[in-house]
């Protein structure tokens, strides 16, 4: 109603020919709604798939079951809660995803720097070039073969042997069977998470790098610093804010456990699990082994609870402390 | 023109550091694609190889000969292409929008998509909603719908519109196009390298997933191509579903062979979408 009322006033509001610097509220608002049709489509996406299901979180709070669905199923108040965190499980579950997230979110931070650094040093275009083009293609592949990847290196293809297991044996180190133990598995996921990750974070940095101003290296020059002592006490200081903003973001994201990648490399292999669990392949589990939704959908919103914390936390500290690049 | 430098002890590190990351990116592409021409005994025996020795293709013929991983080569195209293009779509749209900065709309807009970043509903939600509401099982849409607009591409998106002269949109105005038209004739032809990026973000997406496909596809002949790997890996059985050429199918070099196979658009597609990706990205970080 109110959109057609704007509408006619607009219409009779602007004169035919008036320069759009000197149109009315009424005409710009009926442009607005007009051109706001452009947003539609998204907004239904948004509405349906990412604010029904936080509407569907109530199901955190419910005995739910498939006949009465959503809405209609009885209450339980917070047992669903209670039969996470009394199962033992939680806090295996929840360690296992800060550690592994923290380690992941220092060690490709971490790598990306240091790649960066050193692809800023190489000078020949085409070299640098191809180096670059290669450490960032592990971006673009999928999980799954990535872990198909690693069963070649760790378990070799027929279950026997194994690339790094051959080489250990030829330094005449004991050989390990990867996949039964869950001890190295935290830097296994690490160790993939850098290759996977290290091309793509050293490509920002190199982009924060490229913004310094060639004055401070010419500086650094004259007073007779070496490349190195340049790297280290120029170009590290001033991606500070490069890293602070990868940092929150990363923050933020540390109650999620990369479900795709641990999912895909480890899948139902139990052994694994002391090290390698964490909330997103706990709920994944739980919901297709068990179907108890009810407690899955608790976990998930513990999980998104505690994940917007961090978040919050994180920018409001990066406010105070680096206000020149907060990300909100 | 700089002058060349000395090489310094840095320098040389540098250069080594680099290149030995660049091995280690290399070599598992390279054990794959030898090991997918590898005879199956010698895989069964050694596990890899770094040549094909003996040389067999094997694996490449039962792949092509047989239905299932066309199929999974056609739903992976499905969702590849069908997906990009709405999520274009629809991410454009809503970037222009919040890019105009118009009265009433624009903030509450860049809001409403800003939120499901913070804060999510999760899986289990999600999961009911597609099956108990929308019923999408084993449709290609189970894939696509969910993973549609991804804020944080809307945003670069929105970045990217912002930075379109402000003096040909309004010298169009005054030439009395309307809304509409200047968006799809001149902001959208405009912007086509940001569209490359972000296409090429969900391209890749919607190409690796496998996740949502595991939820929602039962269905063994809609399996997109990675749930096939994935079910190759997990149970070997599975194997026995693509034709059988013969008396026993080279099991380990078919896993490879199909993982190359996955792999094989992305290195055709890389040369191209790499140098957009460094725009994107780069975008990303510095605008934020």
């Amino acid at each position: 109603m109110s959109t057609l009322q704007t509408r006619e006033r607009g219409r009779t509001a602007t004169p035919p020919l008036a320069p759009p610097a000197k149109r009315d509220r009424g005409s710009r608002i009926r442009t607005a709604l007009w051109t706001g049709l452009l947003a539609l489509p998204a907004v239904a996406f948004f509405v349906v798939f990412a604010y029904l299901p936080m509407a569907g979180l109530v199901v955190a709070f419910k005995e739910f079951n498939i006949a009465d669905g959503v809405f209609g199923s009885p209450w339980n108040g917070l047992d669903n809660f209670r039969y996470f965190f009394s199962s033992g499980e939680a806090s295996r579950i929840l360690l296992n995803t800060l550690l592994l997230n923290t380690l992941f979110l220092a060690a490709t931070l971490a790598a990306g720097i240091t790649l960066a650094l050193m692809l800023n040093e190489i000078r020949g275009r085409f070299f640098k070039r191809v180096a670059q083009s290669t450490i960032f293609f592990p971006y673009f592949v999928s999980p799954i073969v990535i872990s198909i990847i690693l069963q070649v290196l760790l378990a070799g293809v027929g279950g026997s042997g194994g690339a790094v297991n051959d080489a250990l044996g030829g330094l005449g180190l004991p050989t390990v069977s990867w996949y039964t133990e869950p001890g190295p598995w935290p830097w296994i996921l690490t160790i993939v998470k850098v290759w996977q990750m290290g091309g793509y974070m050293s490509v920002i940095f190199l982009a924060a790098i490229t913004a310094i101003p060639d004055e401070v290296y010419e500086a650094g020059m004259i007073d007779g610093a070496s490349r190195a002592q340049m790297a280290w006490r120029i170009t590290v200081p001033l991606l500070r804010p490069t890293a602070a903003v990868l940092l929150v973001l990363g923050v933020g994201r540390i109650f999620y456990g990369d479900f795709g990648t641990i999912y895909a490399i480890v899948g139902d292999n139990g052994t694994l699990f002391p090290t390698t669990d964490v909330i997103d392949t706990y709920v994944f589990r739980a919901l297709r082994e068990l179907g108890d939704f009810g407690t899955t959908a608790a976990v998930g919103l513990f999980q998104s609870v505690v994940g917007f914390v961090l978040v919050v936390t994180a920018v409001l500290i990066q406010r105070r402390y680096a206000k020149e690049s907060s990300i909100l | 023109m700089k002058t060349r430098r000395r090489l310094e002890p840095f320098t040389v590190v540098s250069i080594i550091g680099v290149s030995f990351f660049m091995v280690l990116c290399v070599i598992p592409f390279w054990m794959i694609i030898s090991g997918s021409f590898t005879d199956e005994s010698k895989l069964a025996s050694t596990g890899y190889s770094f040549l094909p020795q003996p040389f067999s293709t094997a694996a490449y013929k039962m792949i092509f000969t047989g239905p299932a991983v066309l199929d999974a080569y056609f739903a992976s195209v499905f969702i590849t292409l069908v997906g990009t293009a709405l999520s274009l779509a629809f991410t454009s749209g809503i970037a222009w929008v919040i890019a105009r900065r118009l009265p009433l709309i624009s903030r509450p807009l860049a809001v409403l998509a800003y939120i499901p970043m913070l804060f999510s509903g999760g899986l289990v939600p999600l999961y009911l909603l597609v099956t108990q509401y929308l019923h999408l099982q084993n449709s290609y849409f189970a894939v696509i719908l969910p993973l549609l607009v991804a804020p944080f591409l809307v945003f670069i998106q929105v970045s990217a519109f912002r930075q379109l002269p402000e003096a040909i949109l309004e010298s169009a105005r005054i030439d009395g196009a309307g809304e509409m038209r200047i968006f799809f004739r001149i902001a959208l032809p405009l912007s086509k390298p940001i569209l490359a990026v972000i296409g090429l973000f969900y391209a890749v997406h919607y190409w690796n997933e496998w996740f949502t496909a595991l939820l929602f596809i039962s269905d063994v002949h809609r399996y997109p191509l990675p749930l096939v790997l994935q079910n190759l890996i997990s149970n070997v059985t599975f194997a026995q579903t693509l034709p059988n050429t013969g008396e026993s199918a080279p099991v380990y070099q078919l896993r490879l062979a199909l993982t190359a196979v996955t792999i094989g658009p992305i290195l055709l597609a890389y040369p191209f979408a790499q140098r957009y990706f460094v725009k994107g990205i780069t975008l990303g970080a510095t605008k934020g």
